[in-house]
């Protein structure tokens, strides 16, 4: 059944040709994306019950370029099956509920032709065989990216946060494709099964799986590359529904995954993402707590799950394998999709994404409610939810790890795991605490923002007309607020809110789709019960901090420390500084181009203007002067002439 | 030394002289009449050279043209009558001229001397070329280039004609605005 | 019978005077008598190895000719542009320092095809001492 996989590739890619011709006709656009993205997901459901087990699929047919072999293969097993059919359901979610979400966007069209394209990227990313196919899966995405974040692009926010994306993702990639370019010239082929059973070069093998750290940790937002993110919220919700739920910021695991018994044998690299993993887990997870913003919190929460995939890359014993992270990998898909739709609902009724605008708005409205509350649970790992299962997974396989010789990298992974399970439940807890609970109970919020006079009470509830876009209330480079696609929106329709609810219903059963890879599903009863006290603990807590809701308890925080989380500590100035860096050496470079190497031939046309110059002025046309050098020269070489032939 | 050689040397002599004063007289018009003396001279040496056609073309054209000519534009340029001192050049270019003109004397001098020496021709018996053999000369081997020199003079007349109709031509048009002759 | 010496010598001695001449002289007429000195050293000389006994095709007394001709035109153009200067410039010292600053182009060129066999075109605006 290979044909399956080559149309799984190709379909999305036609879909975005031809929705991208179709731009205008909203109706016919809307059509090819969402007919689309339905059969790419049969076609994958296929697949999954029935993977052709195969990493000889041809594609293109074979790169010929020498002594390197590039035969550009794909591959059909379990793993490519099962996350394959996760992107796909959640691209078919996120067009059907972009119908209705950008129904008032004269770009629908682009939009939905883009997702398609992104689509093509990481599904020819998961079933690649090669590494070329992976870096170009890579790259569409990259691309893609930039379109979506930069949907709005008369907001010049938008614009920034998409060229920040972009910038910060492609530094990260110098990397990633150094370290590609290491592993194929070790196996001398770019073909993976070749990759992962080549032998030796360690300097190679090094700087291989470095260079795809480093280009991993780029788009997947691991420190100190994570600033792009927040960021990143300027894009519609659906877009930031896909990227940063289920596609490109788990491109990186699932590649790292793919890697991974090269991965197994390297200690030292796999502490590099140990380290690296943890600190973005626990970093991201106390600035989720902190925001004012719902999706700016959505977004440092999928930094601290992301990191959460590639600890149990990190730490995972060789037996175990990749398959913890990537049931974590399918499990916040769903989750986090889920949540970020809802969220995109939310703020369609609310008219901001602001956590202030949407003040107890979950109260009262029933399938919102319950998605969001499951999506919410399930991110805290509440069991029997699919995100209980899959963290726990992932925290049982750590501690595998850690007390299978391990050593210090599995510990490290392991304690910040239970840190990030406390905070995650806390920021969940307070997210749902806030959204739910009613208005008339609470205290006016008080906003954080240096230049408001005073609190301002926000006590009744902004109209549905209310155009209302929350900016002032946060400093000027955040980026938490998309310009709103509702101004008198239309309720929503029957099919997104059906996405919604069958992402609900994932979260729910998903458990049982992760059943069908070996190993997906394990986990300790010691390690999962104190996981389930955390959470319990973390969430009472904040419960009773809260005073049952009443107040906001992340206002605990002292206000210039809160600000500064909220701007992400500014790692947004650290990237400006190296930009400014970079391009100070490029002046540098230019000018001693110009003014040192091209010195010497702009001198000598100063210098020959010079002469020029001097000659003009030493000849100043006396007819008798020249007459006398004439004849004087005539006499000389007469006397040469006369001399040489004597 | 022959009588040929001594009547040779007498008119050489004179039209060295001639040639001598021509360059360093201090009359503008002087000059011009030296030279004409040294011309008429040459042609005598050319008639003692056995060369008669030559001689008298040389009288002709030389003599009775050339320096009418010179004569000429000395007067149209209002050369000044009587000695004027600013005639010459600085003297150091008159000395680098004379030193010029010592060394060509010199450099000729070094390379005919040997080459013509004890050489002689006897005209007295039958003169070796004569008119008729230039005459068949001329219109024989040499008829090409007589007949492109012809083509010369009428260029050159056309040509000074123009020049001057050039500057006749601008006179005309503007008000004595000096000093714009283009080329 | 003569010896062919004292031509030759002869020639040599005009054409130092003729060369002297050129460069001891500042009128331009001046300095043409000079040029013409120097034609006629050529011309002896001509007829002097033309009248050694088997020189060919009469060589010496037609080339001598020949060039009587031709210093005869190139005497015709030369004094036609030394009159131009005269009459532009009102002298024809050749000792005057031109005066080399750029003039914006008059109206019209008319191209002479006769060039002058002199090695400078005079350049307008003469300094110097006013002489002939």
């Amino acid at each position: 059944m290979s044909w399956i996989v080559r149309m799984i590739v190709v379909l999305p890619a036609l879909a975005a040709l031809a929705g991208l011709l179709a731009r205008r006709q909203r109706l016919l656009a809307a059509g090819i994306a969402i007919g689309m993205s339905a059969y790419v997901t049969v076609l994958a459901f296929i697949q999954w019950v029935a993977p052709a087990r195969t990493a000889d699929i041809e594609s293109i047919g074979r790169l010929s370029t020498g002594a390197l072999q590039v035969p550009l293969h794909l591959l059909s097993d379990r793993l490519s099956g099962l996350v394959a059919l996760a992107v796909a359901v959640v691209v078919l979610a996120i067009q059907v509920f972009t119908a209705w979400y950008l129904r008032d966007d004269p770009r629908y069209g682009q939009f939905a032709a883009t997702v398609s394209l992104f689509a093509t990227g990481m599904l020819l990313l998961v079933q690649a065989s090669d590494l070329v196919l992976i870096l170009v899966g890579w790259e569409i995405m990259g691309w893609c990216s930039w379109l979506l974040i930069g949907h709005d692009s008369q907001r010049p926010d938008a614009r920034r946060a998409a060229y920040k994306a972009f910038i910060v993702t492609r530094v990260a990639d110098i990397g990633m494709v150094v370290g590609i370019v290491a592993l194929a010239v070790r196996a001398r082929s770019t073909d993976l099964i070749a990759v992962l059973t080549a032998s030796g070069h360690d300097t190679a093998l090094t700087v291989g799986l470095v260079g795809v750290v480093i280009g991993v940790a780029g788009k997947s937002g691991l420190v100190p590359f994570h600033d792009w993110l927040p960021d990143a919220m300027e894009g519609p919700t659906p877009a930031s529904a896909l990227i940063h739920a289920a596609t490109m910021v788990a491109a990186g695991s699932y590649v790292i995954a793919r890697l991974f018994s090269l991965y197994a044998g390297h200690d030292g690299v796999r502490t590099l993402l140990a380290v690296l993993a943890s600190a973005t887990m626990v970093y991201a997870a106390l600035l989720a707590f902190a925001q004012t913003d719902l999706k700016r919190m959505l977004a440092y929460s999928t930094l601290s799950q992301i990191a959460i995939m590639l600890a149990a890359l990190a730490a995972a014993p060789r037996d175990v394998g990749a398959a913890p992270a990537m049931s974590h990998l399918v499990g916040h898909a769903f989750f986090k999709a889920l949540l970020f739709l809802a969220a995109g609902w939310l703020s369609v009724l609310g008219g901001a994404t602001a956590l202030a605008a949407l003040r107890g708005r979950l109260h009262g409205r029933g399938a919102l409610r319950w998605s969001m509350g499951l999506g919410l649970a399930a991110l805290a790992g509440v069991p029997p939810l699919i995100g209980f299962f899959t963290k726990d997974t992932v925290i049982d396989a750590a501690l595998e790890g850690a007390t299978s010789g391990g050593g210090a990298r599995a510990w490290i992974v392991v304690v910040a795991l239970f840190v990030t399970v406390v905070l995650t439940a806390a920021y969940c807890a307070r997210a749902w605490l806030l959204l739910d609970t009613p208005l008339a109970v609470t205290e006016p919020l008080t906003i954080t923002d240096p230049t408001a006079t005073g609190a301002l009470p926000l006590t009744e509830p902004v109209a549905e007309e209310d155009v209302a876009v929350v900016t002032t209330t946060d400093s000027a480079d955040d980026a938490e607020v998309e310009r709103v696609h509702a101004h008198g929106h239309a309720p929503i329709t029957l099919a997104a809110a059906l996405s919604v609810a069958v992402l609900a219903a994932l979260t729910v059963f998903g458990t049982l789709l992760l059943t069908s890879l070996r190993g997906a599903i394990h986990v300790g009863l010691l390690s999962a019960l104190l996981s389930v006290l955390l959470v319990v603990g973390s969430a009472y807590a904040v419960w009773t901090l809260s005073d049952r809701g009443r107040h906001d308890v992340a206002a605990r925080v002292p206000s210039r420390l809160r600000d500064a989380a909220v701007r992400g500590f500014g790692v947004d100035t650290a990237y400006l500084g190296v930009g400014r860096a970079v391009t100070a050496v490029a002046r540098l470079v230019v000018a001693l181009d110009r003014d040192v190497v091209d010195a010497y031939p702009r001198a000598t046309v100063v210098a020959a203007r010079g002469l020029g110059r001097v000659g003009e002025r030493s000849h100043r046309g006396v007819p008798s002067l020249s007459l006398l050098a004439l004849l004087a020269g005539v006499v000389v070489i007469a006397v040469l002439g006369v001399t040489a032939w004597r | 030394m022959t009588t040929r050689d001594i009547v040779f040397a007498a008119t050489g002599a004179i039209t060295a002289l001639s040639a001598l004063l021509s360059v360093t007289t201090r009359h503008v018009v002087h000059s011009a009449l030296w030279l004409l003396v040294s011309l008429g001279s040459l042609a005598g040496c050319y008639l003692v050279l056995g060369q008669e056609l030559v001689g008298l073309v040389q009288l002709l054209v030389y003599v009775g043209a050339v320096v009418v000519l010179v004569l000429f534009a000395l007067m149209l340029t209002r050369a000044p009558i009587g000695p004027h001192a600013e005639i010459a050049t600085p003297a150091w270019e008159r000395a680098v001229g004379a030193v010029l003109g010592a060394a060509t004397t010199g450099l000729l001098a070094a390379l005919l001397l040997p080459l013509f020496a004890g050489v002689t021709v006897d005209l007295d018996g039958g003169a070796p070329g004569g008119t008729p053999a230039i005459a068949q000369a001329v219109f024989g081997t040499w008829v090409w280039p007589f007949e492109l020199l012809s083509v010369l003079l009428l260029v050159a007349l056309i040509g000074a004609f123009a020049v001057s109709r050039l500057v006749l031509r601008r006179e005309e048009d503007s008000t004595a605005v000096p000093g714009e002759v283009r080329r | 019978m003569i010896h062919l010496q004292l031509p030759a010598a002869l020639a040599a001695l005009l054409a130092g005077i003729g060369v002297y001449g050129v460069l001891a002289r500042r009128n331009a007429v001046l300095v043409l008598i000079g040029v013409e000195l120097i034609l006629n050293a050529a011309n002896l000389l001509l007829v002097t190895a033309g009248s050694r006994p088997g020189a060919p095709f009469s060589a010496g007394p037609v080339l001598t000719l020949f060039v009587i001709t031709i210093a005869a035109a190139e005497i015709c153009v030369a004094l036609a542009v030394v009159l131009v200067l005269f009459r532009v410039t009102g002298a024809v010292d050749l000792t005057a320092v031109p005066d080399l600053t750029d003039e914006p182009d008059a109206e019209g060129e008319l191209d002479a095809d006769a060039q002058p066999s002199s090695p400078h075109a005079p350049e307008p605006e003469l300094r110097g001492q006013v002489s002939s």
